[in-house]
């Protein structure tokens, strides 16, 4: 970062000639979606056209291009967000945040092009799916709702001793933020964390609201004594109910890519499961007749 | 019995009946109260034979008084036999729904001693679940063929979904391999089921469930396919009268798969799944695309065609009516053309409004020209490299199929509920 801010100082000392042919030009942006919307207003004031819009950090230096770094400046990326939300639309920023969130490199490239379109297309332009920049930008949006619909598919909690449930994904894109309003409803009972330890990122809910931490690190308390009897039950119940003479390891890898089965407890081989003596713990049995008050009340 | 064992068996007595869907009804969520249902449904896992699960989908019991013959739960098989109880299946589906394994329970039972005694038991089942647990995720409750009105009412007013199955594609079969089971005793409270949909009937006597729409994501029924002779003519003019008739939802097909040994059932044969994937193909297009059963089929030609999908069929016996012309055709003809699906002719109708459609826009518009190519202009043009020529495309699509299957790439897996 220190490089990317003297390169900015540079820049704006006058280094830099605007008369670069455009086709060459890279803007480079500190990763931010407001640093990435001050790339799309500098664009507009320098009368350039960048070929792409690129994060300092991802990048891979060619020798063909010239590098422009971008300030991030909060009252240009303000106007470029009134600009969009005034000219196309609320759902059209909600869009460009969703697409915000791919790990795609050049989904900086992909909302300037979509925005320089649609800005002279006009409101419509969502739905001129056969252009170009419309249909790169709505290919992106897709890939993030398809990653965020995967992990509604497979996000696994695990109860913890304090009781809080506990889910770890490695998604390809930064959806915590899309997700964790389908949990914090469905799952309304119940206080829980999910961490995305990609983009270091969790969602925390305390059953009444939730919050989005930043942490690269995460310290968890075990299991709590039941957990791994519920993954056991789990377990046993995803492999019984395959038809063994209708297996079809390439349709369920299809449907189910692998990359997930990492933090899917039913795909734990079964020499690695937690098979706990039943005299450690009260058998389900007992637990059963225990009553039902306690189990209400307590997270299962 | 511990939990764990009683669930592998009634897991493994489960693991035949097809439907696993959570869709057709969006149940918003209540503070305080665990789960929602969402319209599209969710799917949460895929097991090793590529089935998707979305629900925990047990047998109450496996104890049954019945002996149909295609059934591994007849009572005549020496299997191990047990039955949960209301609390440990509540414990079960609270316990998974909480860690996001499911999306509800879908639970079906063998009949212990009468279908009434048996619904009696489930609906007690489902009661505590809904009520004692608050439960508000989805429920498919499957009926037993004879049981009586009042309990298929407690029992739809529980369940968001409820289904009969049908069995069998004919009333001689079924008087065969399901004598207990009659025509009558299934499509009695079918039509039952069926009017309570329109008159949303209520039981008094579970007042205190919020939710009370009766059976709001309908119903469904399934039937066996290859156990018995007949044709996929009389099994699809079957479906579609049980669509039109009974209003039902899904009609799913469950290629026979031998798990008894029966002079009564033919000996050790595997239906191909190729035969459950082009019915599948073909109730879509009933239900999707605007197909009547007779374009699809006649008794002339009573089986489908295992190496040319129904659609692509049709195509060929109308081709007079191809090419089509993807800037001009109106959205009923594109969704006829083989190769394009609901989503790619929304696609087509909404492109074509801002400008005219070039093949170089199709891969834009996620139109895929394997199958299309043959079928199609866009401003008057063929693709690239495509003649019409009626009697070649035929041959083509066939040899497409053949090379699939030569790569080891199996049919019947229900691919197209993705499109």
């Amino acid at each position: 970062m220190d490089n990317f801010n003297s390169l900015i100082a540079d820049a704006e000392l006058g280094s830099f000639s605007t008369l670069m042919d455009d086709a060459d030009l890279i803007y480079l942006y500190d990763g931010t979606l407001e640093g990435m919307l001050s790339s799309v207003f500098a664009a507009y004031g320098r009368h350039e056209h960048p070929k792409n819009i690129v994060e300092a950090h991802d990048l891979q230096e060619s020798m063909l291009c010239s590098y422009v770094p971008i300030r991030t400046e909060l009252r240009y990326a303000a106007r470029v967000q009134k600009g969009i939300v005034e000219q196309l639309g609320d759902r059209a920023y909600e869009d460009v945040k969703k697409v915000f969130l791919s790990d795609d490199t050049n989904k900086g490239g992909v909302i300037y092009r979509f925005l320089r379109y649609a800005f002279k297309a006009g409101r419509w332009s969502m739905s001129h799916i056969s252009e170009p920049p419309v249909a790169d930008f709505l290919e992106i949006r897709k890939q993030v709702e398809n990653e965020a619909h995967y992990m509604l598919m497979f996000v696994r909690f695990a109860h913890l001793q304090n009781g809080v449930f506990y889910a770890h994904i490695e998604p390809k894109a930064s959806v915590v933020p899309l997700i964790t309003d389908h949990f914090a409803r469905r799952l309304n009972v119940q206080p829980f964390i999910i961490y995305d330890s990609v983009h270091g990122l969790a969602s925390v809910f305390d059953t009444e609201r939730w919050w989005l931490v930043s942490s690269d690190e995460i310290n968890l308390p075990a299991h709590s004594c039941v957990e791994d009897d519920y993954q056991a039950l789990w377990q046993t119940f995803y492999d019984t109910i395959a038809i063994e003479e209708r297996r079809n390891p390439r349709c369920q890898r299809n449907f189910m890519p692998k990359r997930f089965w990492g933090n899917m407890c039913e795909h734990i081989p079964p020499e690695l499961r937690k098979t706990k003596p039943s005299t450690e713990t009260p058998t389900h049995a007992a637990r059963l007749q225990a009553g039902s008050q306690k189990l209400l009340d307590a997270p299962l | 019995m511990e939990l764990l064992d009683k669930l592998t068996i009634l897991a493994d007595a489960a693991k035949y009946d097809v439907a696993c869907t959570s869709c057709g009804v969006s149940r918003k969520a209540v503070k305080g109260q665990l789960g929602n249902t969402m319209n599209a449904g969710i799917c949460h896992s895929f097991s090793a034979d590529g089935r998707c699960i979305t629900l925990l989908k047990v047998l109450y019991t496996n104890m049954c008084s019945y002996d149909c013959t295609y059934c591994i739960n007849r009572r005549s098989n020496e299997v191990p036999r047990t039955t949960l109880t209301p609390r440990e299946l509540a414990e079960l589906v609270i316990g998974f729904y909480r860690r996001n394994y499911i999306e509800g329970l879908f639970l079906s039972s063998a009949v212990l001693k009468s279908p009434d005694y048996t619904t009696e038991r489930i609906c007690e089942a489902l009661q505590l679940l809904r009520e004692t647990y608050g439960f508000r995720g989805y429920i498919h409750a499957k009926a037993i063929p004879g049981t009586s009105d009042d309990l298929l009412v407690r029992l739809g007013v529980l369940a968001d979904r409820v289904s009969l199955n049908i069995e069998l594609p004919s009333e001689e079969s079924l008087r065969l391999l399901a004598p207990e089971k009659g025509k009558e005793s299934t499509l009695g409270p079918m039509a039952f089921v069926r009017d309570g949909i329109k008159a949303n009937f209520q039981d008094k006597q579970l007042s205190t469930i919020k939710r009370t729409r009766f059976v709001p994501a309908g119903q469904s029924t399934q039937m066996i396919v290859g156990a018995t002779p007949e044709s996929d003519y009389q099994i699809l003019k079957l479906s579609a009268s049980l669509y039109k008739t009974m209003e039902l939802r899904r009609v799913f097909f469950s290629a026979y798969i031998p798990v008894n040994a029966d002079p009564l059932l033919p000996a050790g044969v595997e239906t191909p799944l190729l035969r459950e994937h082009r019915l599948y193909q073909a109730d879509w297009l009933m239900r999707f695309y605007e197909f009547d059963v007779n374009e699809i089929i006649d008794e002339g030609e009573p089986f489908l065609d295992p190496l040319v999908d129904p659609k692509c069929n049709w195509a060929l016996r109308h081709i007079d009516q191809f090419p089509v012309e993807l800037n001009k055709a109106p959205y009923e003809m594109l969704l006829r053309i083989p190769g394009i699906g609901v989503r790619g002719a929304k696609r087509i109708v909404q492109a074509r409004r801002h400008r005219s459609v070039r093949f170089e826009d199709l891969s834009r518009l996620k139109i895929s020209l394997k199958r299309a190519k043959y079928f199609i202009t866009c401003n008057g043009a063929y693709a690239q490299g495509v003649i019409f020529d009626p009697s070649s495309i035929y041959n083509q699509l066939a040899g497409e199929t053949k090379k699939r299957r030569a790569k080891g790439v199996l049919d019947g897996q229900l691919q197209l509920l993705d499109s």
